[in-house]
């Protein structure tokens, strides 16, 4: 961490606790950068192979000001970028000043929390100093890692580069984060420094129709290899000449990617304490009670040393935990910040929204996930705090093989990767759809079959049958990084006993 | 340390050409590049149930620049940064920083790319020399269009004023249980250059309103959000917009009227699917989901080219350079459909942002599809001309291709007429949430309104519904096309990586066409 940051916190909060009119203050300070090596490798169109090594970074502070004037207290922000100087900090003040607003749901800022901080020194330092060489070169490592895995294919044999149509897409993308944060009541500076570096990767065989995912996700440099290029095309190839199905209604098993991305979209959304406020959770009203199959678990955990989603405190200056969400079916907790859960403590209609009294459940609301996430990462100075989960966790009791689950399905499909997974009409009616993209195949007699055709098969269900109809849950998690995500999604294999799909798309075929 | 304003750019416009001119030819290495510089000052407020909870005055201020070079091969190398104020009176060394670091990157990238093409032979070949197509080398300024200048608002009075619209929301009836209104007001700059000699400056004025409900009545919650959006002043809130293709009601109205749709869905019966297709007639706010969708994104020249395809995903109308859907039918002789960012609305600009001059490009021409939505690099492989459609969201990102306004052009029935010579069938309203299939190929939208309809009259009102369709399918079966072609605001189209969320604009006129109903009826 930059001495510089803290130093403009302290002179910050000395400044702006002299200033008349002053209640209450926090000075927020980040510095952030997001670098990509975007991939576009094509066997059968012109293409650059590392299409975009490319960078945005962003830097400054971010202040919260309570003002106390003739018509009582108003809470307002500000912030500037650029600079960690008093010139920032005034310019900030003036912000927050000018658009401080009253809002009786504003109880103050954080207070300490009861919970320590327990996660320390978590970031590689490698990360950090990445030259533009080595952005350039972790692309590249990726594609040549693609590469090798297509050479070492028969099928390259049989075709030409150009009749195959390999394609390679996604990223690597490195996230280097430093945050440091006071305020009146939390007390001196804390500071926080976390390094993210995933992988995402694609790649089809076009000739064959068939397509695979490799992805990696991990916090230090050493740790990171190109595999996820090695892993994509090796998935690509494995499912080429995919079948197709009738629509109706099959046994399934989920495979993480598709696990992950029906919790991104669907099921946190609805775990989130805003949600319940506005009445819109499918969830609503449901704190304490079944909502899933007993088998399963679900957790937020933002304070595990070595998750790729975790920080020692949150942007908010709390620290970071576990908390539970849903525990062995129940609906056990929800993520929040410190405005949402000191709002609902105070809401008359608290009751209805949650089920249960809050001011019992203070436990289930604990604020471990107020962060300031810009698009893409970073710990953005320049937004207020909002709730964002960090590693969310998916487990399950008596949690068995792969092999295992294969088996209880017996026939049915294996749904490796979904793609559009919306609420599709809005998160409280609990349906969703989506289609199934790749990775996937047939199930037969207990075993992995024929490899499905991506794009023909479209998924139109509800969270409340998925995870009611859960079969059982695999004993290990693998680590998902969706597009646009902030969280990482640690998801294991799920077994259902139905999922609904449709056929779909029948007519690009004859093209 | 003083706010920036936009006019601040003036100090640098001179200097960022004449900067980029001499770098190109002080390295050996490098072909070309360009630079973005944005800056912006934003006006606005949020509130929740009637109490306000945010409001506030900012600045933007952002470059990004992209070069190409290289030794033995060429490749990009891009950078960017978000900056502040401080920033300004030394602009000209961390634009240079930028540069050098940008360049960096493309011959370290070039380098790669010749020894991949040395150490795999046949899977190499197809790594080329980035090149740009050809395009006219503009030097111009374009003005902001507004009545009420954004810079003339204050915080306070937006916060007033969405406040008071909510409170009234919030008093039209106890059923609605929550409700969220924003508004904003901007300015935005934009600077152009390139080492080709391009200098354009373009200014837009941008106000956006949106409105959120939550309602609960007999049938359960309801959730819908809206938004209004223009590129003009505070005006296109406060009074409403009345112009050609695009108009929309003042905020105040426009809140009212959806939060009362949104009650009355909470009273309605879902709608039950079909697993037959039946005859839908979709309105101008449902199509312009579907042009964004079915025909907009599909015809982004970078996902047929396949570079979308770990994230927005492909297009079924572009196989391979030589397999594809080009001048083959793919809609009903009735349909037409194109991008054009002379439309008004969110969608407008005169130049993208590589200095190419914005083109109307048809998508399908009478049931035949035509051309595709491109940017100089992407125009290159194709042999096509450059149409400007290459844009970011923000200048320290990469642009990528996106529609300016991409529509379905208007026909020339009424759409009364339209709707009353169905003797059995849905009127299907306002669009709601998408999901559509990898290529485009097939698509699943939800409305926020489904009637049905018999013997041409409007009958039971239905919440949760939609269609669902293959693309292909639904086009080819539309035999009625509105003169009823509107615009509207579609302001978070989700690209790229980084995600960049963008503004911009879809319409369509009144169309019927067959397709499968979807609901949460039992």
């Amino acid at each position: 961490m930059d001495d510089q940051i803290k130093k403009i916190i302290t002179a910050g909060m000395e400044h702006l606790t002299s200033t008349p009119g002053v209640c209450e203050a926090e000075v927020f300070a980040s510095v952030n950068a997001i670098l990509t090596s975007r991939i576009n490798y094509t066997s059968h169109l012109p293409c650059n192979g590392l299409e975009e090594p490319k960078s945005t970074q962003t830097q400054g502070v971010g202040l919260r000001l309570v003002f106390k004037g003739e018509d009582g207290l108003k809470v307002g922000f500000g912030q500037e970028t650029g600079s960690f100087t008093m010139d920032a900090i005034e310019s900030a003040y003036r912000k927050a000043l000018e658009g401080a607003v009253h809002d009786p749901d504003f109880q103050g800022l954080p207070a300490p929390s009861a919970e320590g901080r327990v996660l320390w020194n978590y970031h590689d330092e490698k990360v950090l100093t990445l030259s533009d060489a080595d952005l350039v070169s972790l692309g590249w490592k990726a594609i040549h890692a693609a590469l090798e895995e297509c050479e070492r294919s028969p099928l390259l044999g049989k075709h030409t580069p150009h009749e195959l149509g390999l394609i390679l897409g996604g990223d690597v993308t490195v996230i280097q984060e430093e945050m440091a944060i006071a305020s009146t009541r939390l007390g001196p500076v804390q500071d926080d420094t976390s390094t993210i570096i995933f992988t995402s990767l694609t790649s089809m065989i076009e000739k064959t129709n068939s397509k695979g995912s490799g992805w990696s996700v991990g916090t230090h440099l050493d740790d990171w290899s190109g595999e996820a290029g090695s892993m994509a095309v090796r998935r690509a190839l494995q499912s080429a000449g995919g079948k197709e199905i009738e629509s109706g209604i099959y046994p399934v098993i989920l495979a993480p990617q598709a696990v992950a991305d029906i919790a991104n979209n669907i099921l946190i959304p609805s775990l989130r304490l805003d949600m319940f406020y506005a009445g819109n959770s499918t969830y609503q009203g449901k704190l304490g009670e079944r909502v899933t199959s007993e088998l399963l678990t679900v957790y937020d955990n933002g304070s595990k040393k070595g998750l790729a989603g975790s920080k020692g405190i949150t942007c908010e200056g709390l620290p970071t935990g576990k908390t539970e969400l849903i525990t062995n079916g129940r609906l056990s907790g929800l993520l929040s910040n410190d405005y949402e859960t000191r709002r609902m403590l105070r809401d008359e209609k608290a009751q209805d929204k949650l089920g249960v009294d809050p001011r019992a459940w203070q436990k289930a609301l604990v604020p471990r996930n107020g962060f300031r996430f810009g698009p893409g990462g970073g710990r953005n100075h320049a937004s207020l705090p909002s709730i964002a989960p960090t590693n969310v966790v998916i487990e399950g009791i008596n949690g068995t093989t792969l092999d295992e689950l294969l088996r209880k399905v017996g026939r049915g499909i294996y749904v490796g990767r979904i793609w559009y997974t919306y609420p599709i009409n809005g998160l409280k009616a609990g349906d969703f759809t989506a289609t199934i993209v790749g990775d996937s195949y047939l199930i037969e007699d207990g075993k992995i079959s024929d490899p499905l055709k991506p794009n023909t098969v479209r998924i139109n269900d509800t969270i409340h049958s998925v995870l009611n109809h859960l079969l059982g849950i695999e004993n290990r998690q693998t680590g998902v990084v969706l597009w646009a995500a902030d969280e990482v999604i640690y998801a294991p294999h799920l077994a259902l006993s139905q999922l609904r799909m449709s056929k779909i798309a029948e007519f690009v075929e004859s093209l | 340390m003083q706010a920036l304003t936009i006019d601040a750019l003036d100090s640098i416009k001179e200097m960022s050409l004449t900067l980029l001119t001499a770098f190109t030819a002080e390295r050996a290495a490098a072909h070309y590049a360009d630079t973005r510089i944005e800056l912006s000052e934003e006006r606005g407020a949020f509130c929740e149930n009637g109490e306000a909870k945010y409001s506030g005055m900012d600045y933007g201020f952002s470059f990004g620049v992209r070069v190409l070079a290289g030794e033995n091969s060429i490749s990009p190398g891009y950078f960017g940064l978000t900056l502040g104020a401080e920033a300004l009176p030394r602009f000209e060394s961390i634009l240079k920083d930028g540069l050098n670091h940008a360049y960096e990157r493309a011959v370290a990238n070039a380098r790669w790319k010749s020894r991949t093409k040395n150490r795999f032979k046949g899977l190499g070949e197809s790594l080329w020399d980035t090149r740009l197509a050809p395009a006219e080398i503009c030097r111009d300024t374009v003005a902001a269009a507004f009545e009420i200048d954004p810079l003339s608002i204050s915080p306070r009075r937006i916060s007033r004023f969405i406040t008071d619209i909510s409170r009234e929301v919030m008093g039209l009836t106890s059923s609605i249980i929550y409700n969220q209104i924003a508004a904003s007001t901007m300015l935005l700059r934009e600077l152009f250059t390139s080492s080709e000699g391009a200098l354009l400056d373009q200014t837009f004025a941008i106000t956006h309103g949106i409105t959120y409900v939550v309602a609960s009545g007999s049938e359960g919650v309801q959730e819908h959000y809206d938004d209004i959006g223009h590129q003009r002043g505070w005006e296109i809130l406060e009074n409403g917009y009345h112009g050609p293709y695009l108009c929309n009601k003042d905020l105040r109205t426009f809140s009212r009227e959806l939060a009362q749709d949104t009650v009355e869905l909470s009273n309605a019966p879902a709608l039950r699917g079909t697993d037959d297709s039946v005859t839908v007639v979709t309105d101008p706010h449902f199509n312009t989901l579907v042009a964004h969708e079915i025909i907009g994104h599909p015809h982004e020249l970078d996902r047929a080219l396949k570079m979308e395809t770990s994230y927005a995903g492909r297009s079924w109308l572009f196989h391979t350079l030589s397999h594809n859907q080009r001048g083959k039918q793919v809609a009903s002789p009735l349909v037409s459909a194109y991008s054009d960012p002379s439309l008004p609305g969110f969608g407008h600009y005169t130049y993208d942002h590589e200095g190419t001059r914005g083109k109307k490009v048809y998508h399908i021409e009478k049931g035949i599809s035509r051309e595709f939505i491109n940017s100089r690099q992407t125009a290159a492989i194709l042999t096509a001309e450059p149409n400007g459609s290459y844009k970011s969201t923000d200048a320290s990102l990469v642009p990528l291709i996106r529609m300016s306004t991409t529509v379905f052009e208007g026909g020339a029935r009424d759409p009364q007429d339209i709707l009353e010579e169905v003797d059995h069938g849905y009127y299907v309203v306002g669009h709601r949430i998408p999901s559509i299939a990898e290529s485009r190929e097939n698509f699943r939208i939800t409305a926020r309104k489904v009637y049905e309809i018999t013997q041409g009259k409007l009958g039971r009102l239905f919440r949760d519904g939609g269609i669902t369709a293959d693309s292909r399918d639904f086009l080819m079966q539309i035999d009625a096309v509105g003169n009823d072609l509107r615009i509207y605001p579609v302001s978070n189209c989700g690209k790229g990586q980084p995600m960049q969320s963008k503004k911009l604009g879809n319409g369509g006129p009144t169309l019927r066409s067959r397709a499968r109903l979807t609901g949460t009826g039992g």
